[in-house]
């Protein structure tokens, strides 16, 4: 007993996270409260992540588009929370990258925002969101998104930060969004090489965002599936 | 403005002047092409001037499409102005390219823009949204266009690809800027050199590359961060995933669907050995990419021609293997800027001469290409390089190889047995041979250009392919017929405009086939720049009763874009004015009925087709029946076309004699003050 007791203490509440799923799961299966601090329950993990096939992408950058226009009512690709980089004259698969928001367990964007306005949307299943009348325009989760480039966006016309919501709040999109709907970004790209999940992916390095999403009938376009 | 920037670049290169013209006062002609040919109208005052005269204007156009989610619309540039390529007269033409450079172009906030003059040495321009400067290009002329674009983006972008780059103050982007540019056969002036964009985007129809040659304009680079309003994003958004279900590729179950006109399972639109490694590339916005980038990183984002210009020899030379030679030629032609059409029908040409002694170590014209080598890269290197640098005989093959061959006195003869198998306007045969595809090669000769648009192409490759197969043809011709029929309006549910039988190709239903084709892609893929790959959708195969989407999806997306109430007829109505205003300009170039007849051999030598187009077929009557027909073995008769011609120019309301537009035509268009035009220089059509 007492041996499992300190395991328990050593998981991380990363590695914690990703083998249970999720926080209600998590919190169903172990007392978390007994071993988290209140610092850190303090940000519940997103219950919505999106997963990308970087191999099975087509640059379309029909993602981007979508997303502009469901958020903002007009195209604008510097706009768009999902970002599509590709390189015309290089090699497969180095040609050709995807920059989702990874909803991160431990989200340095939500921790850099000196006003809150950057914060977990309980209501919407714990989306790292921008509270944008809240938004003082610092630049600090723009800052210090640890990826390249920074998943937190800056809109240099309403000098506000801006981030992926998951569709929560897509005011020109007529389907519901958010982590119990639908995203633009997803339901848009022609080759389902973007895909919701309520798994918390695995948060060292790539591996546990971009996934292989091509089913063996990718084959029948002449592509390798692995 | 929904759907538009609002402004369009002015460059005047000799000056080095920049200003802007007010989209406003072109807004009827909704965008692309007609725009294009309506500022040209307006810029050019003098309609006889040769390509490389600097007063030769190009229009670079864009769509209020552009930039946006309506499916394979957002990503085609149109490019016209005075050309170089076609014979006798270097006719006010076309091209079009796919990618992203007009949408960046719109999100730099332009609609187009108007290049006029002559760069006293070689500049480039480069758009940074709001910021226009022309720039020294000193250190760019002489590379190809590959390394241009490269080092272009490092200008531009500093460190470049992988993150946000700052535009200014507070703008940023993760993007290159897209950069169109041409290579060393441009520089040199090749009758047959395009603009590039990216890997494989080209304008290659007209000789554009060396008109910016001949202006000293070596690339234009734009980088933009703004946006394009929509005035239902909702509807859009709507739109697009309801076409997408319904109409495109369905991923659990690969089949042909939304406009794969080839009846082919796969989308890539490429005819070499594909590798295993290696995504399926879409333009910006498109539904269904038609192209691939590999691990090899050859051949990136070629399609069509450019990917069957070499493979031929490569497999013939290696034992029916092909290797990298293939891919590397057609990286040649790209990176040189050069058509791969005339490449193509070019290379085939001159082995017939050298297969008859004629061309060669034992014939009257010398030619230093190592033959033996024909079908490894070395020999499409030198080939690619004599043209685009002029060396030797080079310095013919960079006229075209129509021009080459009246260089070497040997025009009429090889016209009139189809050894130079070029039909049109000096121009080289695309495949659907006029014979066999008759509206094909009318629309090509009673414009300006191998169209190289596949409006009814399906009719040919669907019953064909099958054939070829040993299977009967799905869906019968006569259901086929009749959904075409039902969606040209606005000359619907006449079948006969479908029968390509001989007895009906001469036909006022032919006509009005070629007519309706005229007026569609000047207006909604010229204009509106829906892309040629995908558009016009009539059958698709993945709706039970066949019917595609087109009549319907056209104005959809384009209303939900600009907030206009546009019909798909009211698109076919603006696209006869462009059509009648392009023929204007022709006429004022020096058109007359007279020059408009094809070469010879498509009059008496009979149409064999080779390879699998030997079994040529398409849909017709026979014994009153519809049937797939086979069209190969026969040829145009001369006088029986001269009728259809008549037909043709009365549909149009053009006076017969001369093919030139009649006063009442134009100002029932509202182009009143182009009749005026014509008839100050005595050209207006009795």
């Amino acid at each position: 007993m007492k041996k499992k007791r300190k395991m328990v203490m050593q998981i991380s509440r990363r590695d914690f996270l990703k083998y249970t799923g999720t926080v209600a799961i998590g919190a169903g299966a172990f007392p978390n409260r007994i071993w988290l601090d209140d610092a850190i329950a303090a940000i519940p993990a997103s219950e919505g992540y999106l997963l990308v096939d970087t191999k099975k992408c087509q640059g379309c950058l029909s993602c981007m588009l979508a997303c502009s226009l469901v958020h903002e009512g007009e195209e604008n690709l510097s706009l768009a929370r999902i970002q599509v980089l590709q390189n015309s004259f290089a090699k497969f698969p180095d040609d050709l990258t995807m920059a989702q928001c990874r909803q991160c367990v431990e989200p340095a964007c939500v921790e850099a925002c000196p006003v809150k306005a950057l914060f977990v949307d309980k209501k919407n299943g714990n989306v790292r969101v921008v509270d944008v009348k809240k938004c003082i325009g610092c630049k600090s989760c723009v800052q210090a998104c640890p990826f390249e480039p920074s998943r937190a966006l800056w809109n240099p016309n309403k000098k506000k930060a801006l981030k992926c919501d998951l569709c929560s709040d897509a005011p020109f999109w007529s389907k519901k969004g958010g982590v119990e709907g639908k995203q633009a970004c997803v339901e848009v790209c022609p080759l389902s090489a973007i895909k919701f999940t309520k798994e918390i992916p695995e948060q060292k390095g790539d591996t546990g965002y971009k996934v292989n999403l091509r089913e063996e009938s990718w084959r029948r376009l002449g592509y390798s599936a692995d | 403005m929904n759907g538009y920037a609002g402004k369009i670049l002015r460059i005047d290169l000799t000056d080095r002047k920049i200003s802007n013209i007010d989209t406003k006062d072109y807004e009827e002609w909704v965008g692309g092409h007609g725009m294009g040919s309506a500022l040209f109208w307006d810029l050019v005052k003098d309609k006889t001037i040769m390509g490389l005269d600097p007063r030769n204007v190009v229009t670079i156009m864009t769509s209020p499409l552009s930039g946006t989610l309506a499916p394979g619309a957002s990503s085609r540039t149109e490019v016209q102005g005075i050309g170089i390529q076609s014979y006798p007269i270097g006719w006010f033409t076309r091209s079009n390219f796919g990618g992203r450079f007009a949408s960046m172009l719109k999100y730099a906030g332009w609609d187009g823009i108007v290049i006029e003059g002559q760069a006293d040495k070689p500049v480039w321009i480069d758009i940074r949204n709001e910021d226009v400067k022309i720039k020294d290009a000193r250190h760019l002329w002489g590379l190809d266009t590959w390394k241009t674009q490269e080092e272009i983006w490092r200008e531009v972008s500093g460190r470049g690809y992988g993150n946000w780059v700052e535009l200014g103050s507070e703008e940023r982007t993760t993007q290159p800027p897209a950069v169109l540019t041409i290579g060393p056969a441009g520089e040199n002036l090749s009758v047959i050199a395009c603009l590039i964009h990216d890997a494989g985007h080209s304008a290659g129809q007209g000789g554009f590359g060396a008109v910016w040659g001949s202006k000293k304009l070596k690339a234009v680079s734009v980088i933009g961060t703004g946006a394009v309003h929509v005035a239902d994003p909702k509807g859009l958004m709507e739109a697009r995933l309801w076409a997408q279900a319904k109409y495109s590729m369905d991923l659990k179950n690969i089949g042909a669907s939304w406009f794969s006109r080839f009846g082919r399972i796969r989308p890539q639109n490429v005819f070499w050995k594909r590798s295993e490694q290696a995504r399926l590339q879409a333009c910006i916005g498109c539904h269904q990419g038609c192209k691939e980038r590999s691990d090899t990183g050859y051949g990136n984002e070629s399609t069509c021609e450019e990917t069957s210009f070499y493979q031929g020899y490569d497999k013939w030379k290696h034992g029916g293997r092909q290797t990298s030679s293939a891919y590397i030629a057609t990286d040649l032609l790209q990176r040189y800027g050069i058509n791969a059409y005339e490449t193509s029908r070019g290379l085939a040409y001159i082995i017939a001469l050298l297969r008859m002694g004629v061309l060669g170590p034992r014939g009257k014209i010398q030619c230093d290409l190592d033959f033996n080598k024909l079908g490894e890269t070395e020999f499409a290197e030198q080939f690619v390089r004599m043209i685009a640098y002029r060396k030797g005989i080079g310095n013919d093959f960079a006229e075209g190889f129509f021009r080459a061959s009246k260089r070497w006195g040997r025009l009429e003869e090889d016209l009139k047995t189809g050894t130079l198998y070029y039909s049109y306007w000096g121009l080289p045969e695309h495949g659907y041979d006029p014979r066999a595809e008759v509206e094909w090669g009318y629309g090509s000769i009673l414009g300006d250009r191998d169209i190289n648009e596949h409006s009814f192409t399906f009719l040919f490759w669907v019953p064909s392919t099958t054939i070829w197969a040993g299977k009967t043809p799905r869906p019968p011709a006569e259901q086929v017929v009749k959904i075409y029929a039902e969606k040209l309006i606005p000359y619907e549910n006449n079948p006969l405009m479908l029968d390509y039988s001989t007895e009906n190709i001469y036909s006022e239903h032919m006509a009005k086939l070629v007519a309706w084709d005229r007026h569609y892609t000047r207006f909604w893929k010229e204009s509106v720049l829906y892309c040629d790959e995908r558009w016009p959708d009539f059958i698709n195969t993945r709706i039970s009763d066949y019917r595609g989407l087109t009549g319907e999806g056209e104005p959809r997306f384009f209303n939900a874009v600009t907030g206009k109430k546009f019909s798909f007829v009211d698109g076919m109505e603006l696209g006869r004015k462009i059509w009648n205003l392009d023929n204007a300009i022709w006429t004022l170039q020096g058109r007359h009925r007279k020059m408009v007849h094809f070469s010879d051999y498509i009059y008496h030598i009979p149409f064999a087709g080779s390879g699998n187009f030997a079994m040529y077929y398409l849909p017709g009557r026979e014994g009153g029946e519809w049937k797939y027909i086979r069209v190969n073995g026969r040829c145009l008769d001369k006088g029986k076309f001269e009728e259809f011609k008549t037909r043709f120019y009365n549909l149009e309301g053009w006076n017969t004699r001369s093919g030139w537009p009649k006063r009442r035509t134009l100002e029932s268009l509202g182009l009143k003050s182009v009749a005026d035009e014509l008839e100050k220089k005595g050209k207006l059509g009795a």
